[in-house]
Parts: structure tokens; sequence; C-alpha cells
């Protein structure tokens, strides 16, 4: 259940389904085909132990046919003849009987008292006791059959000691010119009934058996085995008639019962039948082998279909997890089945189409922040222009001819640094003369109002810089912060601290409140409504440009100093783009 | 999201393969199992015996519409007989109508019969008594073999005018000794041994004298019978006054060589055998096949004792029922003997 609960994936799925399906099928197919073999086999070897078992039968009939066919013979041969009168030709008959068949060991006719009428000299001791035998008495309790019997052992007759069955019955004889009634004896050698089983092959173990009306086995071709017959007597005398398949001693037997002409005795073949199994494990050992050669293949092919379907489809997959992660230069390339990949040809098309637009769109900004940047940087100039201006006209009014002269040119120097042929970066120390240039105009104008320094790391001077970010701090910082006092200060300093270049301007001065900085902040981040254009205009051309990673900031003391921070980012000296 | 339907899907499976396969093994068993009539199977033993195969005929045709039946023939074997029973037995039916081949057969077929609790029919042929007691569902349908012989015998008295010691004209030499030939079934065959004693022992007790010129066994067979015939007619030819055979079969074949002997003659041109013609002797048979009362029609064959398989016929499927439990035994047209028996009575037929 557990392996049910993880989500399972198409490979997996195609593979247990293939796998599980044709599986089921050969394990169908093996089962039903075995199935059928051992059914037929068994069919076969028990056809086969059938038609021997007919043929001992026939073979024992056809003898049994012949003894009562000479029984008849003898019988119908004496009907006219005389007991008395003619009792040379019925002893020569009888005697010529006895010698054609070889085992027929003698022929005695008795009346119903037990005395001989006919055949050749009683044996003495059993002689006089006929009429006690069993054979005589069941002869004349069922006169209308012959009665096969074994009991007698061996033979009545004089000199003849070898094992008889004895074959009886009761017939009607004329003697005086009178019917009576009289007592017909057969007996048979007893080793017939060995030379006709013997022609016979049952297998190991095999055997033969014959029983008696009393389920008594009479005759047994199991010589080696007595245990074996027991087991089988017992078997076939439940039987009956027809057959069975039985385990004895661990050998597969099949038991063949049928009746015996003319007498009431049972004759069972039991066959070996082992090789039935024999045969069937050696099938189903070679159906195992199959079967798993089978499934191994199977299991293989289900691989390959599952991988050649969920391989490109778990490269998909991958192609589409990176472009999640943002990633849109990533081609999806996907081989296997013909649909997965023309998905992946669609997805390919669709990431090549976004990544397109998104270009665009970058270009774009790209081409409107320029547009923004440059048009920030224009509000600078008339400001500063109708103020020079403005005090450059005051100079001359006054004849102060040289400073005129310092200042229009640190104004042409100043201008020539903030047009650097429309480029928007320049080197710091592009930069800090043009803050420089600016404050030589600016403490001409204002003279005696304050003093300025500049300090700045010399390894800064070859970092670029966004162009004019320094001039309207410092322009800030004498129209807001020095206000109306004498004697102000100016401080510039710019270094390196933390892979940041620092710009801080510096004034002396009554500061400014919290709640002014904070009113600051507002206008930089975008309140148009409030004044302030210079620091907003810094703010925001750095924010354009620098991202998060410029930053502003204000501190003041009270009654003391303002300080401006400019934190940029460091920028590799090499030339970037624009 | 859309996994878990799919696995769903997958989970079931089995189930569906499961499902089918209860479905289909359970449409293969009512299809196999049919509402259960009941089914006899019928056993003769050799199919060439034209009054057994026209009895068992007749049995299958009474049976119609109330048990099914399957016939078999065993051709004069038991042990076909014995591999009919058996696979009969593997088809479940649930009573047994035999024929037997052997009598002592039957020894066997009860004992198994009984074992496995199939009741057992046995007709024409009869058992031995004491095999027959061994269960009380056997049973035996036929008739007394002794009384062939003698509606036999008193056929022809009747003919001889009945008086033992003034004989008519039949008794051609007027020796007052009836001149006969026997033509015997079957040597040690007991309905061929019962009706050749008890047709004599019926002339003696009736006082007539008898001359038994001679006797052939024939195997119950027409041109056995027509063959044999040949030495005893010639031997006999001016002496002769009748002609008794066992069965209607071994009769026919005798009155074929007749024929050929000169005997039977239309000597008033009526267009049948003329039995006023000096030249006539009785031929009389047992059974009364089809053949033999066409013959007895034309006036060759002056007698048979029927057999009466229509009565035996009825009286078997009739015992069946009852063994079904559709029938009471005193609905039984002939009642049981000694609760295992049904004797059906042979009755004479002769031409008029």
């Amino acid at each position: 259940m557990k392996l049910f609960k993880k989500p399972i994936t198409i490979g997996m799925n195609v593979f247990l389904m293939t796998f599980s399906l044709a599986s089921v099928v050969l394990l169908l197919t093996s089962i039903v085909f075995l199935t059928v073999f051992t059914g037929i086999v068994h069919e076969n070897i028990e056809t086969q132990a059938k038609e021997i078992n007919k043929q001992i039968v026939l073979n024992f009939e056809s003898y049994i046919n012949s003894i009562i066919e000479t029984a008849d013979y003898i019988q119908f041969g004496s009907v006219n003849l005389d007991a008395e009168t003619d009792a040379a030709t019925i002893d020569s008959l009888f005697r010529m009987n006895t010698e054609i068949k070889k085992d027929m060991v003698s022929i005695f006719l008795f009346d119903t008292a037990g005395r001989k009428i006919a055949g050749p000299t009683l044996e003495f001791a059993t002689g006089g006791s006929v009429a006690d035998k069993d054979w005589f008495q069941t002869a004349l309790r069922i006169p209308e059959i012959y009665n096969f019997s074994t009991e007698q052992g061996s033979s009545v007759a004089e000199n003849r000691s070898e094992q008889v069955i004895t074959v009886s019955r009761s017939i009607r004889f004329k003697r005086a010119g009178r019917e009576e009634s009289g007592v017909l004896l057969l007996e048979l050698n007893y080793d017939m009934i060995t030379d006709l089983a013997r022609k016979t092959n049952l297998g190991e173990y095999g055997h033969l058996m014959i029983l008696d009306d009393q389920g008594r086995l009479l005759y047994t071709s199991e010589t080696g085995e007595p245990r074996m017959t027991l087991l089988s007597a017992k078997e076939a005398s439940s039987i009956f008639l027809g057959s069975r398949r039985v385990t004895l001693w661990n050998t597969d037997m099949f038991i063949n019962v049928n009746t015996l002409i003319q007498t009431r005795w049972l004759i069972a073949t039991v066959s070996n039948i082992n090789g039935i199994r024999n045969a069937v494990k050696r099938l189903a050992l070679i159906i195992v082998l199959i079967y798993s050669v089978s499934i191994a293949i199977c299991a293989t092919v289900a691989a390959v279909i599952s991988l050649q379907v969920s391989r490109p489809v778990s490269q998909l997959k991958t192609a589409m997890l990176k472009v999640e992660e943002g990633d849109f230069s990533r081609q999806a390339s996907v081989s296997g089945q013909t649909e997965i990949v023309s998905l992946a040809h669609s997805f390919n098309a669709m990431t090549g189409k976004i990544r397109e637009l998104m270009a665009r769109l970058v270009s774009q900004q790209r081409e409107k922040r320029k547009m923004e940047l440059q048009v920030l940087q224009n509000q600078i100039n008339p400001h500063f222009l109708y103020n020079t201006l403005d005090s450059i006209v005051w100079l001359a009014e006054h004849d102060r001819n040289k400073d005129v002269i310092t200042t229009v040119v640190a104004l042409a120097h100043f201008f020539r640094i903030g047009i650097s042929k429309g480029e928007t970066f320049i080197p710091v120390g592009n930069e800090i003369s043009h803050v420089r240039n600016y404050l030589t105009i600016q403490s001409i104008r204002y003279v005696n109002k304050f003093t300025y320094d500049i300090q700045v790391d010399s390894r800064l001077l070859g970092y670029r810089v966004m162009k004019l970010v320094l001039q309207p701090i410092v322009e800030n910082a004498i129209y807001h912060g020095i206000g109306d006092e004498d004697d102000g200060k100016i401080k510039i300093t710019g270094t390196i601290e933390n892979g940041y270049m620092v710009f801080r301007v510096w004034n002396s001065g009554y500061g400014i409140s919290e709640e002014k900085i904070r009113e600051m902040y507002e206008t930089m981040r975008g309140n148009p409504e409030k004044p302030s254009v210079g620091i907003r205009n810094v703010y925001q051309r750095l924010k354009l440009y620098y991202g998060d990673e410029a930053e502003v900031i204000i501190t003041s003391i009270q009654d003391e100093s303002t300080t401006v921070s400019l934190r940029i980012p460091l920028e590799p000296k090499e030339e970037r783009d624009e | 999201m859309n996994k878990n339907p799919v696995r769903q899907f997958n989970f079931r499976r089995p189930g569906i393969v499961a499902s089918a396969v209860v479905m289909i093994a359970v449409v293969f068993a009512f299809s196999s199992c049919p509402a259960h009539t009941p089914a006899a199977g019928i056993f003769v033993y050799n199919e060439s015996d034209p009054f057994m195969h026209e009895f068992a005929e007749q049995i299958v045709r009474q049976a119609k519409g109330r048990f099914a039946t399957t016939l078999y023939y065993a051709n004069n074997s038991q042990l076909i007989q014995n591999e009919q029973i058996e696979a009969e037995r593997a088809k479940k039916s649930d009573i047994l109508l035999v024929n037997p081949v052997d009598r002592l057969g039957a020894f066997a077929i009860i004992r198994k019969m009984k074992a496995e609790n199939v009741p057992v029919i046995f007709f024409n042929r009869e058992p031995l008594a004491a095999d027959l007691a061994l269960w009380d569902r056997t049973f035996y349908v036929g008739a007394r073999p002794e009384q062939s012989g003698q509606l036999q015998a008193h056929m022809v008295i009747d003919l001889f005018g009945g008086n033992p010691d003034a004989p008519n004209e039949y008794d051609r030499n007027g020796d007052g000794v009836i001149q006969a030939i026997l033509f015997k079934g079957e040597q040690g065959h007991q309905d061929a041994e019962t009706r050749t004693t008890e047709v004599l022992r019926s002339f003696e007790k009736a006082g007539w004298k008898v001359e038994l010129l001679g006797m052939e066994i024939a195997n119950w067979n027409r041109d056995e019978a027509y063959s044999k015939a040949g030495s005893l007619l010639a031997a006999w030819k001016p002496a002769l006054e009748l002609v008794l055979s066992n069965n209607d079969d071994m009769a026919l074949g005798v009155i074929s060589r007749m024929r050929q002997e000169g005997w039977f003659k239309d000597s008033n041109g009526n267009g049948r055998i003329d039995q006023k013609d000096a030249s006539w002797i009785p031929v009389v048979g047992i059974d009364g096949i089809a053949d033999a009362r066409e013959s007895i029609a034309e006036g060759y064959l002056y007698g048979t004792v029927t057999n009466n398989s229509l009565q035996m016929a009825a009286s078997i499927v009739e015992l069946t029922e009852m063994l079904l439990g559709e029938r009471s035994e005193q609905e039984l047209s002939v009642p049981l003997t000694d609760g295992k028996y049904i004797w059906v009575d042979y009755q004479p037929y002769i031409s008029r």
C-alpha cells in the first residue's frame, strides 16, 4: 500500500501496466496449457492402460470361451449317448479332449451322489469325498452356469499333482435309457493363468490380479512385492468395475477392473503411470523456464517502452522547471515519442516568444530610463546658469574683472565637464573638479560667506560615477545649510567603504530638525509638490540607474552641522555600456 | 493533480480482470448445468439381434418425454458393455437399463451400482437370483423362459388335434409319434437350454410322443440355421413332421432351406402357402419378430411365441419411473413378483 501512496510516474505506470498485463496473460496461458496437456496425457495413458487391460481380458476370455466350448462340445456330443451302454465312447470322448488341450488336466462326469460315471481313475485319497467338495455343491446349487473355482487345489485324478482350476456344472445325461442329473467336471492346469498373464507389460510394479466373487485374490503377477498386491487388491475389490487412479507406495497406478466372462471373477490390471507425473513435472519445468524468460523479456520491453514515454516527458519537465525559475534561455531538447517532441517544440516556441517579448520590454525600459535621465540632467542647468550669469553681471558692475575672468573660466570648465560629450558617466576626478569649479564660482559670488575643503581618496579617481551628483548636494549645502550666516564651512570627502564609494558633503550651520529630514526624504522619494529640486533630482537619478544599492543619507546635528552622504556602488573601471 | 485518477485506474485493474473471470465462469457453470432431467443408459448386448434391436428401439420410443435415454450396443462383448457402463456413469445417469452380454457380468455391475447407489434394471437375460438378491434396487424384466417352450409345444399339440392317442392328418405317417428336428440357439445358453428342455417336456407331460430325429446348434442365427439345415433335411426328408426352433431367426433360415428342398406349395392358388398340402409340415419359432409375422401371414411359418417386447418395454419404462419416484408400485401395468421381477407373459402367434 505504501507503494501506492507515493505518486506514480508515467514511466512507472506504463511499466507496471505492461508488465502486469503481460504476466497475467502469460500465467493464464501457462496454466491452461499445463492443465490441458496434463489432461491429454492422462487421457492417453489411461486409454492405453485400458486397451492393455482389454487385450488381457480378451486373451482370458477367448481362453475361457474355448474351455466352455469344449465343455459344451462334450455335453452336446454325449446327449444321445448312454452312460451305461456307450461308456467306452464317452470315456474316449473325455480322453480325446484331455489330450487335445494340453492344459486340460482331466474331465469327469459324476452323478448327484458324487459317484464317478466317466473319466480317468480318481485319486484314492480324494475320490470318495467328491460330493463334499465346494465345486460339486455349487454346481448343484446353481445349475445354470459353469462354476469356476480354485479351491480344489491339486487334481482329483490319480497321479496328477498339478494345481488346478475346476470348472463344474450340473448336466443331464442318460443312463440305462433314463435321463439323470449329474455334474460335469473339467480340471484346468493353474499355469494357464500364469501363461496368459506373462505376456503383459504393465510397467514397474505393474501387475495383473484375478479376484474371485468374494473379493479374494486368486492370482497376482506381482512376485516381488507382496505388500503392493495387498494394497492394489483392496482398491480393485472396491472398484468392482471400471478404472481408478491411485497412488500406491508413492507410485501412480491406474487400476482397471473388468469382469471375466462366464465367471463371477474380476480381472484387474494395475498399470504404472508414474511416467505421467514425470512428463508433467518436466513440462512444468519447461513452462516455468519459458515463463521466466518471457517475463524477463517482457520486463525489459516494458522498461524500454516506459523509458521511451517517460524520458522525453521528464526532459520536458526539467526544461519547464528552469523556465519556472526564470531561465528562458534554455531550449528543451527532447527526443523520443513524436507527440512529446512536438509538445517540446511548441514549448520551445513559447519560451522563445517570451524571451523575445522580455528582451523588447527591457530595451524599452532602458530607453525610457535614458530619456528620463537626460531630462533630469537637463533640469539643473538653467538654475545654475541664471544664478552664475547674475553673479558675473554683478562682478562686472563692480569692476572686478579678475574675478569675472576666474568665474567665466570656471564656468567654462564647469559646463565642459557638465556636458562631457553627452556622456552620463564620468571619472570621479572630473566630477570632483566639476564641484571645485562650482565652488570657485560660488565663492566669488558669496565672498567670505563660506570656506570649503575637498578630500578625496586618490583610489577613487579612476572609477566612473554618474555625472553631476555632487554639485546639487553642494548647492543645497550653500543655499540651505549655511544660510545667511558668514564663515560657513563646507567639507567634501570621498572614500571607499565596503565596496561602495561614499561621498559626504558636510556643512556647518543650524542643522535641520528630524521632521525636516523626514520631509526631505519624502520629497526625494517623489513628492513633486515640494521644492528642493536638486537633492530630489540626484536621488531619483541614482535610484533610476543603480537601484536599491545607491542611497542618499541625511544626518544632522542641531545647531552644528548637516551631512548628506551618497553611497554609490563601485563599478568596474572599464567602460560600462553607455 | 491528474495523477490520482491514473493511479486509481491502475489500482482497480486486477479487480476488473478478476470480476470478468468470475463472470465468465458463472456463465459457463450455468450453461453447462441445465435443469436436471432424469437420464437412463440403455445397454443392449448386440445390435445385430433383430429382436433386441426392435426391443431397445421400443424402450427409447416409450421413454420419450419421460426421461432421457442413451442407447448402447455391446457387440456381444461384456468387455465393451463394461466400458459403455463406465462411460455412461461418467455422465451421472440416474438409472441403468442393462441387457447383459454375460449373465455373470451382472454380478460386478450390481456391486458397482450398489456402491454408487444407482438402480439397475436388467432385462431379457436374467442374472443369477443370488446376484439380484445382493441389493433391493436391482430388478429384472423379462419372460419366463420355460413358458416359451410350453406355449410352443401346445401350439403344435393344437395343430395335431389335441388327442395324443389319435393325432390328426399332420401325423403324416400315422404312427402316433411326431418325428421332429430341433434347432438350438446356443449350447449351454440358459434360454436355449430352457426352451429346448421345456418344449420336449411339455409334449411328454401332455402324453405326446416326439421322436427327435436330430438337433443342431445354430447360435440363434438365420444363416447358420440355413446352412446347418441342409444335411438334416436331406437325411430326414420323408419322415419329417415338425421343425422346432429356439427362435424365429433360425426358423426362417430353415424355411429358406426347406423351400429350396421342395417344401411349401400354394396348391390351391390362393396366393398363400397351403397347409393342407401333403408336403407341408409345421415350423415353429419363438420371439415374434416382424419377419416371422410376415412369414406367418404368407403361410410358411406356422407359429411363433411372441416375446411381448411392447409390454416389456412398457414395464421397463414404468419401473424406471417408479425408481425415479414418478410412479407408485400400484401403477405398474404388470405387478412386481418377489419385489424384484416383472414377468411378462409370452403369447402364441399362429397363422389362421
